[in-house]
């Protein structure tokens, strides 16, 4: 299991009457953690606090294990941080903006200039890096807050809404970049979304806020592709999984629906040939096994 | 043999090498904060008005050092001009390079709401403002110090006996540099309280105008209708200047026109009322920490 990348006990964080904090514990170890919730949740207030940008109202916070009020140049030195909105100096080029940020976090010149080559080279800007940030498309905004954050070899980076505004293509291409960061570099990541399928593709575990408090806090877990599945028919449930049943095939009428104990190849033969002798309609087959989703909703409610 | 190939990314790898102690990232921001004002790496039109500024600051030293050059009966340079006419010559080129460059050290981070990015993972606050600190006295020094200094090594450089304008000279080396470093300070400390105030240029630029420009119309206004001399301490464009002349060797301020001047502890404590106040406003400012 991997380092604590943020412990809290009992943190509170209240703006005015506004409670966004309501004695939140929460322990993340894992690789690379979603936090999830809707807008109002606590989501950016928890990323604030563990940065150092708020000091709560009560609690503690510790980052990477280092007490969150009183090793702030500690914690700084290891965390790089993409905020949601924007945050670059329009006047300055990708490279010097990395250049810039890496000097102020200590690294020497040579080091600096080096690794934002390296970085840029990572999230695809080397040929656009020479260019003002005044002139980058969203997604190559985004990729250059990734890349500032990237440059001082952080052991946890903290990305807020990393998608935000970016479109299909890019948003893929910045997904499959995170998950790099964490199952490749070893690079323990927390991530904010409102976006569950965000979550599940770059994570190991979510964090659910809702009204200021932790719902949930569970696994990502990877999907069994022969796993229960559930069948929507347009004619009767009950007589479809008796159907099923005759054919060796295990089912069970579900309300309005056929729950398959496992999709295996001869399962779903079994269905399309039953659906196609009995002029029965398959309206869907989904993955019955969506736990997450159903415990995320659950959570935020 | 391994049947099994690997794949390494060689071109990123985590970063194992050394950090610099810390003042070394405050230099750096000094030194980049200092470059961007000046117009380095930016556009053309950015770096015109900055280097105009600077080019003016040091004509007047530059016009007393060529005229006994080119005119065998003037005399030496610092009796054309003393380092005193030389600082109230440049006033004005110190005012508008005070007021158009230093408060965007500040207002452009703000602006483009870097900071949050700053101080949750670069630097704090305390260093932070210690970096634009010296940035904006180093800006200040270009246009301070550094005709005091043309002015001094020049006036013994090209005499006709070098030699013995550096005994002469060599009690002036200290009060130039103090008289420089307290006009460059004093300039800094009213730009970066200027720039703190807002995250609009615009605003910052006028309002520190309409304070250079408004007081000494004001004071001067009331102290020659008033008799009261003690109100000319209230100019604080000249401010920083009478304080120098404290200091600088050949010459007072004010002493051609024959008008009586405000006590110097009186000017000394506008000075360094004006340098407290940004030592504590500054730091309020920036208290809070997030800027998204």
């Amino acid at each position: 299991m991997s380092t604590s990348a943020l412990a809290c006990t009992g943190l509170v964080k209240s703006f005015g009457d506004v409670r966004a904090l309501d004695g939140v514990t929460v322990d993340v170890t894992a690789p690379a953690t979603g936090l999830l919730g809707a807008n109002g949740a606590g989501k950016s207030t928890l990323m604030k606090l563990a940065l150092g940008l708020l000091a709560p109202d009560d609690g503690e916070v510790r980052v990477l294990g280092l007490d969150a009020a009183t090793d702030r140049a500690q914690i700084r030195a290891r965390v790089g941080y993409m905020p949601e909105h924007a945050c670059l100096p329009t006047d300055m080029s990708a490279q010097d903006l990395c250049i810039h940020l890496a000097r102020l976090r200590g690294l020497p010149r040579r080091d600096a200039l080096r690794r934002a080559s390296e970085v840029l080279f990572a999230v695809g800007l080397e040929e656009e890096r020479h260019r003002l940030v005044d002139t980058y498309s969203l997604g190559m905004r985004q990729r250059a807050k990734l890349a500032q954050a990237l440059v001082h070899g952080p052991d946890l980076v903290v990305l807020d809404e990393p998608t935000s505004g970016l479109d299909p293509a890019g948003r893929a291409e910045m997904l499959s970049i995170l998950r790099h960061l964490s199952r490749d570099l070893g690079i323990q990541v927390l991530l904010s979304s409102h976006v569950l399928e965000d979550v599940e593709r770059t994570c190991d575990e979510v964090v659910v806020l809702s009204s200021g408090r932790v719902t949930a806090q569970q696994p990502v877990a990877a999907r069994d592709s022969a796993g229960p599945v559930v069948v929507q028919v347009t004619g009767d449930a009950s007589t479809f999984a008796a159907g099923l049943r005759a054919r060796d095939v295990p089912a069970d009428a579900d309300g309005g629906r056929v729950r398959l104990a496992a999709a295996t190849p001869a399962a779903l033969t079994a269905v399309r040939d039953l659906a196609a002798e009995t002029g029965v309609g398959v309206l869907s087959l989904v993955d019955a096994a969506n736990a997450l989703e159903d415990a995320v909703v659950g959570a935020m409610r | 043999m391994s049947d099994t190939a690997r794949l390494y990314d060689v071109r990123y790898s985590r970063y194992a090498g050394d950090r610099e102690p810390r003042w070394r990232g405050v230099l750096a921001l000094a030194r980049s904060s200092a470059t961007r004002a000046l117009g380095v790496r930016r556009t053309r039109g950015a770096k015109v008005w900055p280097f105009l500024l600077v080019v003016c600051a040091h004509l007047p030293a530059v016009a007393a050092l060529g005229i006994p050059l080119l005119f065998d009966d003037a005399p030496p340079p610092l009796e054309l001009v003393s380092y005193v006419d030389l600082l109230m010559i440049i006033t004005p080129v110190l005012v508008a390079f005070a007021a158009t460059t230093l408060p965007s050290l500040l207002t452009r981070e703000r602006r483009d709401r870097v900071l949050s990015l700053y101080f949750s993972t670069a630097m704090s606050p305390g260093e932070y403002l210690a970096g634009k600190a010296l940035a904006a006295v180093a800006l200040m020094s270009l246009v301070t110090l550094s005709p005091l200094l043309v002015l001094l090594v020049g006036s013994i450089v090209t005499a006709d006996a070098p030699l013995d304008l550096v005994r002469d000279y060599a009690g002036h080396v200290v009060p130039v540099l103090a008289g420089g470093a307290v006009v460059a300070l004093y300039f800094a400390a009213l730009g970066l309280l200027a720039g703190s105030l807002t995250a609009k240029r615009l605003f910052a630029v006028g309002g520190l105008l309409a304070v250079l420009l408004v007081t000494p119309v004001v004071s001067g206004l009331v102290a020659t209708l008033s008799d009261r001399p003690e109100i000319f301490a209230g100019d604080l464009a000249f401010a920083p200047l009478r304080a120098a002349s404290t200091v600088l060797p050949l010459g007072d301020f004010g002493e051609d026109d024959g008008m009586e001047q405000p006590p110097d502890g009186l000017v000394w404590a506008v000075v360094g009322g004006v340098v407290l106040l940004a030592a504590v406003v500054l730091p309020l400012r920036y208290r809070t920490r997030d800027d998204a």
